[in-house]
């Protein structure tokens, strides 16, 4: 740790940007290469793409029960908010879901249950059972006698959409395994400028790593500075860039500068390769969502130009803490979902990396089975989706909990225990990202204490 | 003279390796007698008002060090509030559509031109810690409303908490963005909507964790002690429960319609809700936040059988009593005015004096701002090396020369709409009720290793620094009076003062160092900027202010600008 304060000081001494990315390139190799063992795959290229859903969806009104027993049960804690069965777009899982029963998906995403349901071409769309933030597996009865840890804060959306993010639920950093995976995987790029990371949903906890930092551009792609034209402002433009890169005895102005010369250097390269890298086909839903994966689908279509072969993305959707209105509320959101994810797909499908990129979803928490009147309050597990040609589609993988008001997996107030642990679907994602068996107790602290470190949703390789 | 005792400071820091100290010491570069608590130089009086106000002018400089700072704060404490919702309701008046623009528009044109602005800068900063928002479609179709919402903030910037707390908790605005509007007692499986009770103690009051009466987290066997779990949000919800609009025009008749379609009426969405019993929780006892000295000998433990004012009422004191209140609010004041990172001490004199403002009253948030102002941490310019200081919110940058060169339009309107934009913020505009950061943001990196907090930098993406600096920048380069396209509506500067120091270089630099820096700039910058300055030629008008707008904007770009100390 000493080492890495020393390289960090060292680098926050430094004042050229070109002498810059350089140095910090070779640094965090080195880093790398002493603790913590690059993994340098091959030529092929992975990304993954975490969409997070803002607010806390409520993914048990968007795949709910169909089956008899079920859906009663449904019915009976949902109340008002119960979806009508006939509404429900079924699902046709090639395996029946653990614990048995059969499932619908929200009336609107249709085109999502058209790839689920798919079976002309293996189905590129999987579904995971009630994940959420787990400090170990519990029991109702653990969790009311207080006997087992569980993360702190629970329900609050600070906070789990913090531990959401994290490693580990019981982790005290605000690093994300995203950002993890980027400290081991980052010397694969030949890049060593840009980032590997980039967010085009801003600032977020699942990116964010010890060494990677991740870098930030718009839906319509990176922002250059003004006024500072290297043909027509010369003058101008060399004081700018002295005041810039001038040594700042206040940490906080180290950070300014070192955001504004990030955000110039990269800009340049981006908005270069963009220019050059033509224009995709498929056609987006003019959506802040739609708009947000058409941006990530430009990015990896122009990759080798950017020199790019492992990449992590981050986008978002708000709008899902429907603690009022949620019967059209998240009739909307939903929606949007449906179509920007089910047109991100066949842009990768155009593109021909189908099968190297995977996109899955997060949320702080489910929500509530027991309403307020109109609306559901802060819950616990949720439902996820992952999709991807690498995704083994047409599943739904772990245990369906059971929504009987009361019942086993009801931690009290309809909110749902999890059944599957956010580290294991995590892993899940990162093992076929490349992440080695004898590494993943590295990435993921606490991936021992549960049943298994695979849920099954990702091919082989 | 006082930038030659500056260079020299500078180069004994340079060879000293370490920190350097600017301003300070008698410098009667005003030509007129200092008050004797100060402040004793140009730079000091530029510095306090960056802190107390939306900017600082020539003016108000001199003024404040003939007044000295604690008359200055009294006679602030003293000015009638500049209210937002009249500006609104005048242009309803004369025919004019209202939406959100138009609370915008007000909310400039008191952060530009209102006298009091101390309380317009407090009632800034309430507004991010009792946060709504305008992205919330309910309430983005009530601008008046919003603006009355952000009117009680304004005239409660210098009141009591407690009040404050009880009127932000009934106003309707507040009731739609966190549910408690029509939120009912518990029936089959529906349950009290919890999302008031948990944002008012995890946002707006006490916060997750127990604080020592300095704001330092206290530890039991190393871990943080939780201030409240979810039996306590329960109670809270139990608590929220029963409150419909003002003086429902249809009868109370304890139907579920009545109840449910209780229209608006006129004046519903700007008067506090009203209670109806028979939809309020009565029944069962209340967990609220247990401490020593909370109701039900300490437990906390409300008993059952009250009503929706009462259980109200006894559950607001609840939270206000609270020990974690006092270091709580004041860590959020000092935030938001002074320092990212106050020492601890610092918290802990402020937090005192809410505790008691010297009179016995708890919870006096005009003692408090005082307080926050006049500590000497406040008062005192920290050095570089401390890491003292805060990034500049992007509003507080663009109001800053605004005010500087008192910007207006023709008409004096402020059609500054949608600033979030290119500044990545706009007055109730954050994307949830978490503001537009989070108070104990760090980034990754040097930061985070240091422990330092930085809840700007959370809106500081690789895109927005760079909008920031170009949005900055248009307004100068493009928006000055008797620019050759310009509108009538447009904001402009005005730079026509300005052009008597652009022949001097150095004297111009030096006036800018004090207006946006309180000349804290580093000789490196200052000999940078005089330089560019001086290469550009000064024979026209057009060139004067040419040099004028160059200066202004690599100032505002600059990093050590961008750092408030």
């Amino acid at each position: 740790m000493k080492r890495r304060d020393f390289i960090q000081r060292a680098l926050c001494a430094t004042a050229s940007s070109a002498l810059f990315s350089q140095f910090a390139g070779k640094m965090s190799i080195a880093h790398a290469a002493a603790t913590a063992e690059p993994r340098l795959l091959g030529e092929d290229y992975r990304a993954l793409v975490c969409v997070y859903l803002y607010g806390g969806n409520d993914a048990f009104n968007m795949i709910v029960p169909t089956s008899t027993t079920e859906y009663a049960q449904y019915q009976a804690a949902r109340g008002a908010l119960a979806l009508p069965s006939a509404e429900l777009l079924p699902l046709t899982p090639s395996v029946a879901p653990t614990g048995g029963g059969s499932y619908g998906l929200h009336a609107s995403m249709p085109l999502l249950r058209g790839l689920f349901n798919r079976i002309a071409t293996p189905s590129p769309l999987a579904i995971a059972a009630n994940v959420g933030p787990l400090v170990y597996p519990i029991t109702k009865s653990e969790y009311q006698a207080g006997s087992v840890p569980v993360p702190a804060q629970l329900f609050s959306h600070s906070d789990q959409s913090v531990v959401w993010q994290r490693p580990a639920a019981d982790a005290i950093t605000r690093r994300g395994w995203g950002g993890r995976l980027a400290d081991l995987f980052h010397a694969s790029n030949t890049n060593q400028q840009l980032s590997m990371n980039i967010s085009i949903d801003g600032e977020n906890v699942f990116q964010a790593g010890d060494d990677v930092v991740p870098y930030f551009v718009g839906e319509n792609g990176a922002q250059g500075v003004a006024n500072v034209h290297p043909e027509y402002d010369v003058a101008r433009r060399a004081a700018f860039i002295a005041l810039r890169d001038a040594a700042q005895g206040n940490a906080l102005q180290r950070q300014y500068a070192t955001v504004m010369r990030r955000s110039m250097n990269n800009e340049v390269m981006i908005t270069g390769a963009l220019a050059g890298g033509g224009n995709l086909t498929t056609a987006f839903p003019d959506t802040g969502l739609g708009r947000e994966l058409r941006m990530v689908a430009r990015l990896i279509k122009v990759r080798a130009t950017l020199q790019m072969k492992r990449q992590i993305f981050f986008v978002g959707l708000g709008g899902f803490d429907t603690h009022d209105n949620q019967l059209d509320d998240q009739a909307t959101q939903l929606a949007q979902l449906d179509g920007a994810l089910s047109a991100f797909y066949a842009a990768t499908v155009e593109m021909g990396v189908a099968n190297s990129v995977t996109t899955f979803t997060a949320s702080e928490f489910g929500r509530s089975t027991s309403v307020n009147g109109d609306g559901t309050d802060h819950g616990w597990g949720g439902h996820h989706l992952i999709l991807g040609g690498a995704v083994n589609g047409r599943r739904i993988y772990g245990r369906m909990p059971s929504l009987v008001v009361g019942g086993a997996d009801d931690a009290g107030y309809g909110q749902i225990i999890p059944t599957a642990s956010v580290d294991q679907y995590a892993a899940t994602i990162a093992r076929w990202y490349g992440v080695a068996p004898a590494d993943m107790a590295t990435v993921f602290p606490n991936i021992g204490r549960f049943a298994t470190p695979d849920l099954g949703f990702m091919s082989a390789s | 003279m006082s930038r030659i005792l500056r260079r020299c400071a500078w180069a004994v820091a340079m060879t000293a390796q370490s920190s350097i100290v600017l301003a300070g010491g008698h410098v009667f570069d005003s030509g007129f007698e200092d008050h004797v608590e100060g402040p004793w130089s140009d730079a000091q009086s530029a510095r306090f008002l960056t802190q107390a106000t939306f900017g600082p002018d020539l003016a108000e400089i001199s003024r404040v060090r003939r007044m000295g700072y604690n008359a200055w704060v009294t006679e602030q404490l003293a000015l009638p509030a500049s209210l937002h919702r009249p500006y609104l309701d005048a242009q309803a008046a004369a025919g004019l559509d209202v939406y959100q623009n138009s609370r915008q528009e007000a909310w400039w044109l008191r952060a530009i031109t209102a006298p009091d602005q101390l309380r317009q800068r407090v009632a800034f900063a309430l507004s991010e810690l009792f946060v709504v928002s305008d992205r919330n479609g309910t309430i983005e179709n009530e601008p008046i409303a919003m603006a009355a919402y952000y009117d009680v903030l304004v005239n409660g910037a210098f009141g009591s908490y407690r009040t404050l707390l009880e009127n932000v908790t009934l106003n309707p605005v507040m009731g739609h963005y966190l549910s408690m509007f029509k939120n009912q007692k518990p029936e089959g499986n529906i349950r009290p909507d919890e999302n008031y009770a948990r944002e008012i103690m995890q946002l707006f009051s006490v916060g997750l964790v127990r604080l020592a009466s300095d704001g330092s987290v206290m530890l039991t066997g190393g871990q943080p002690i939780p201030t409240y779990n979810q039996d306590t949000i329960r109670g809270f919800a139990h608590v929220f429960t029963g409150w419909n609009w003002h003086a429902c025009p249809v009868p109370q008749g304890g139907q579920p319609w009545e109840w449910e379609y209780c229209p608006s009426g006129t004046n519903g969405w700007v008067l506090p809700m009203e209670a109806w019993e028979s939809y309020h929780a009565s029944a069962g006892s209340k967990q609220l936040l247990a401490y020593t000295g909370a109701v039900g000998a300490n437990t906390g433990v409300l008993p059952g059988g009250g009503t929706a004012v009462g259980d109200l009422h006894a559950a607001l004191d609840n939270i206000f009593n609270h020990p974690n209140v006092p270091p709580f609010v004041a860590r959020h004041l000092i935030k938001r005015l002074v320092t990212g990172n106050p020492s601890a001490a610092y918290v802990g004199r402020v937090a005192a004096i809410f505790v008691n403002n010297g009179s016995g009253v708890r919870g006096d948030l005009g003692a408090t701002v005082r307080a926050v102002l006049m500590d000497s941490e406040a008062r005192t310019l920290p050095t570089l090396a401390s890491n003292a200081g805060k990034l500049r919110e992007p509003l507080l940058r663009q109001s800053q020369v605004w005010r500087a060169f008192h910007a207006r339009a023709d008409d004096g309107r402020y059609r500054e709409w949608n600033p979030e934009g290119y500044l990545a913020q706009a007055s109730l505009r954050s994307p949830t009720v978490f503001n537009f950061f989070l108070p104990d943001y760090r980034p990754p990196g040097e930061l985070s290793t240091l422990n330092l907090d930085a809840a700007e930098f959370q809106i500081t993406t690789d895109t927005s620094i760079a909008s920031v600096a170009n949005g900055l920048g248009s307004k100068v380069f493009y928006a000055w009076r008797g620019f050759a396209f310009q509108e009538p509506e447009d904001v402009v500067v005005d730079l026509e003062p300005e052009l008597a120091f652009a022949t001097d270089a150095a004297r111009l630099v030096d006036r800018y160092d004090l207006l946006f820096m309180n000349r804290t700039m580093s000789n490196f910058m200052y000999q940078t900027l005089v330089a560019y300055v001086q290469s550009m030629p000064a024979g026209s008008t057009q060139q004067r202010r040419q040099r004028v707008q160059d200066a202004v904007w690599l100032i505002q770009s600059s990093p050590e600008y961008a750092i408030e100390r």
